[in-house]
């Protein structure tokens, strides 16, 4: 006689046939059933069966195992099957329930030193009211998705570790990124959504509306924002701020030696009266005869005297050219801070940005690249590295590279001021992949990088639109390569079959996910869309599906531990044998060609990154270690090496490592990046950091970047590497330190308190070389 | 007069590269990437002197 039954959390109650034929009556009634009475006949065939099996205190599961059994076994196959799925929908719901709320009491209880999820990207402040609620909904989102939106077999293949999902909680909401082109935006002004702007008119307009368009943008997409033409972009502010430089100085100039009380207005009338007859301005290279023109209508209209004139004119473009230096300086140090204190995400985050330049050779542009880098030199109010934007300097031959090219003195500074702050990155214009799509003079076809690494080019859904503006990532997926490697056991044929098959799977979730996108509506992406950065989005109603302008976009395989992978298979990593760099090439061309064979058959973007692991990197080893075990060089350390790379722990040298990553570049379209660790500190060494970028150059890389150590000690403000102790004030981490003996250090003695001064910073400053 | 002390408990900056972006303290790193930046091992770029040693490349 059942008496009691164990409830799912451990709680006896009393038992109730009543319960039994209620959820039965319910399955039935589902189907259209409506007899209560012959419910109540099959619950005590249940009870009977429990009781035959002499369990005495049944668990809810094994009570509705018997339903399963005797329903089916009475002939109620509908019924059954009803109950079967409401069963599992119940389990789902409570699985998700159970699983997020751990997750949850996590968040909420738990700081982030002790909590991973907290820390999954490490430019998300998980500690902060936002950063804790953006985790709330992110994590929220993922499972929802994994339950309820993705097909039953992506979401196994993502929950076992099989595959990545990458940004899974944005599943059903928006792209990963944008190639944002400002010259275009900026014409004729734009809306943030929250009100309009003018188009700008001063170098410090462009120059905060740049981070104004960045910050919108963030909110409307997953992943960072991009501007593809920085200082090309920027140029035009510099060139009107200098025009009305020039003015006020040429003014004051007439005011001192012909006479005048207050010449502005007259000066300004003068210049628009110049412009409107000979069609010039006032330009810093100042060759475009503008200066005669003005002489002569100076002289023959207005009477004044030619010496004054000339001496007045001599004095405006000194001291305009001295002027637009600094403001524009000015401005670029705003756009620097700026990104590194504007909030986006509801406050968690600062934008994502990356900024491309190093091409535009004009004098305007020329200033702006050399000010961004001085100011990314300079650093953050106290000095500190700042962490955004992401700088990539591109180089060229004919424009950078050599002796005497006009951006040689720029492409130097860019590596001084990365050997100081790890900014800019390299990106190299010449290696054949990047090179096939250069024309001079056009930045549309200019690669440029974004974020982490992506890069967007190629075009088969239009191939006479292979351009860099408007366009980005949709979103990516990983296949987990060691697993695939570990389960064939040293046979290769048996990986490549299988890779296939898990390449297969992620172009079906990849289509999946690019339907949702693209039945999503311009009006859910107010800035991205609704201001047309997005490329053709102009043309679209706030109505629209975004289907047709998002096939602009790339879908995007991508790969982690090939290190690790070629170690379960061959028992080497590339890094180790030729071989094992035969191998990896092998495994990556393969890779890529399915990317090129799906995109020419469907006319979407697919292609191939070198996933840029953060999340990832300890989750797939995590796994695989609980599945298969420690295995030595493959599951053995907390993380996967990351896409491509030779492991961090190989000792090798910089250029072998080049040599052995180099052709991997050209492989992954969608997107690459290596990195050279540099020891000691390279700035006492600019030669030998200038080489190893060269040598990236030389072995056809398409993205690179040389990592050192950046420390920096708040105390004293020393900025360089710092061991155990800080070489200039000699504290250790966390030490108090005398006063009066700091005082001595830094030679000053102002109120240590205050943090709006570091003058040994200021000093540490070198005059500017360009 | 006593000495006074400053800077106690203020613990040195260390910047390093993650996946691309920097970030200005390894307290935000998860724990697989932090183990991944103590694997890191320096490349050595010469035993000559600069440039020089890569031309050949």
């Amino acid at each position: 006689m059942l008496e009691s039954i164990v409830k799912r959390d451990g709680r006896e109650v009393p038992f109730s046939i009543d319960k039994i034929a209620t959820a039965i009556y319910r399955a039935a009634e589902a189907t259209g059933g409506n007899n209560y009475e012959e419910s109540l006949e099959l619950a005590s065939q249940v009870v009977n069966y429990i009781e035959q099996t002499g369990n005495t205190k049944p668990t809810v599961e094994e009570i509705q195992d018997a339903v399963e059994k005797v329903l089916i076994e009475t002939g109620h196959a509908r019924t059954a099957k009803k109950f079967i799925l409401y069963r599992s929908d119940r389990s789902k719901f409570r699985e998700m329930n159970t699983r997020l709320m751990k997750i949850y009491e996590g968040l909420t209880f738990t700081d982030a030193k002790e909590n991973d999820i907290k820390r999954e990207n490490a430019n998300i402040d998980g500690d902060t009211a936002m950063g804790t609620m953006l985790k709330y909904g992110s994590e929220g989102a993922k499972q929802f998705n994994e339950l309820y939106v993705l097909k039953p077999e992506h979401a196994k293949a993502h929950m076992e570790g099989d595959i990545h999902i990458h940004d899974l909680d944005f599943l059903t909401l928006t792209t990963t990124c944008c190639q944002i082109d400002l010259v275009k935006l900026f014409e004729g002004g734009f809306s943030t959504g929250h009100g309009y702007i003018r188009e700008p008119n001063d170098i410090a307009s462009y120059s905060s509306l740049a981070c104004i368009a960045l910050q919108s943008n963030q909110n409307d997409q997953h992943g960072g924002q991009s501007i593809p033409n920085f200082e090309t972009a920027m140029a035009p502010g510099v060139r009107k701020t200098y025009r009305k430089l020039y003015v006020s100085n040429l003014s004051k100039g007439l005011e001192l030696l012909c006479g005048y009380d207050d010449a502005l207005e007259a000066t300004k009338n003068l210049c628009k009266e110049v412009e409107a007859t000979y069609k010039v301005s006032p330009i810093l290279a100042n060759d475009n005869g503008y200066q005669e023109k003005e002489l002569e209508l100076l002289v023959n209209k207005y009477k004044l005297p030619v010496e004054a004139v000339k001496r007045a004119q001599a004095f405006a473009i000194k001291k305009a050219a001295k002027e637009i230096d600094r403001k524009t300086f000015q401005a670029m140090e705003a756009f620097v801070h700026n990104l590194n204190t504007m909030h986006s995400r509801a406050g968690a985050q600062i934008p994502f940005s990356s900024i491309n330049y190093g091409l535009d050779t004009s004098p305007e542009a020329r200033l702006v690249i050399k000010n961004v880098l001085l100011a990314t030199e300079a650093g953050m109010g106290n000095g500190e590295t700042p962490i955004f934007p992401i700088h990539i300097f591109r180089i060229k031959d004919g424009i950078n590279y050599n002796p005497g090219e006009p951006n040689y003195d720029l492409f130097k500074l860019a590596c001084r001021v990365s050997a100081k702050r790890l900014f800019p990155n390299f990106s190299f214009m010449d290696s054949p992949f990047n090179l096939q799509y250069y024309k001079e003079g056009d930045y549309n076809t200019h690669v440029a990088y974004m974020g982490c690494r992506t890069r967007v080019m190629s075009n088969v859904y239009d191939p006479s639109r292979e351009i860099v503006s408007g366009r980005g990532n949709l979103s990516f997926t990983s296949v987990n390569l060691p697993r695939l490697a570990i389960k064939a056991h040293g046979n290769v044929d048996v990986f490549f079959e299988d890779l296939d098959r898990k390449i297969d799977l992620i172009f079906d979730q990849l289509y999946d996910r690019f339907l949702i996108q693209g039945h999503r509506k311009v009006y859910n992406y107010p800035f991205l869309m609704g201001q047309g950065i997005w490329i053709d989005s102009e043309k679209l109603k706030p109505d629209d599906e975004l289907m047709e302008v998002l096939k602009h976009g790339t879908l995007t395989l991508g790969f982690i531990g090939l290190a690790e992978c070629l170690k379960a298979l061959i028992g080497a990593h590339h890094g180790e044998s030729v071989e094992a760099r035969n191998m990896g090439l092998e495994i990556v061309s393969h890779m890529r060609s399915r990317c090129d064979m799906k995109a020419k058959e469907t006319g979407l973007n697919f292609s191939l990154i070198a996933t840029p692991a953060e999340g990832l990197s300890g989750r797939f080893v995590r796994m695989d270690k609980e599945r298969y075990g420690v295995i030595p060089g493959v599951t053995d350390r907390p993380y996967y090496t990351n896409s491509f790379h030779v492991p961090v722990y190989y000792p090798i040298s910089a250029f072998e490592k080049i040599k052995i990553e180099g052709p991997y570049h050209a492989l992954t379209n969608g997107g690459h990046i290596s990195y050279i660790e540099m020891d000691g500190d390279p700035s006492e060494n600019l030669d030998a950091f200038e080489a190893v970028i060269r040598c990236m150059k030389e072995n056809n890389m398409g993205y690179a970047s040389i990592n050192h150590p950046v420390d920096r000690d708040p105390v004293c403000g020393y900025t360089g590497i710092i061991g155990d102790v800080c070489p200039r004030c000699g504290r250790h981490d966390g030490e108090g330190i005398s006063e009066e003996v700091l005082r001595r250090i830094k030679g000053y003695t102002k109120n240590l308190c205050s943090c709006d001064e570091n003058p040994l910073e200021d000093a540490d400053k070198i005059a500017n070389p360009v | 007069m006593e000495e006074k002390i400053v800077g106690e408990g203020v613990k040195f900056e260390r910047i390093r590269r993650i996946t691309g972006y920097l970030v200005g303290t390894l307290d935000r790193f998860n724990d697989a990437k932090y183990a991944e930046v103590n694997d890191r091992v320096k490349h050595q770029v010469s035993t000559g002197t600069g440039a020089g040693v890569f031309e050949k490349v």
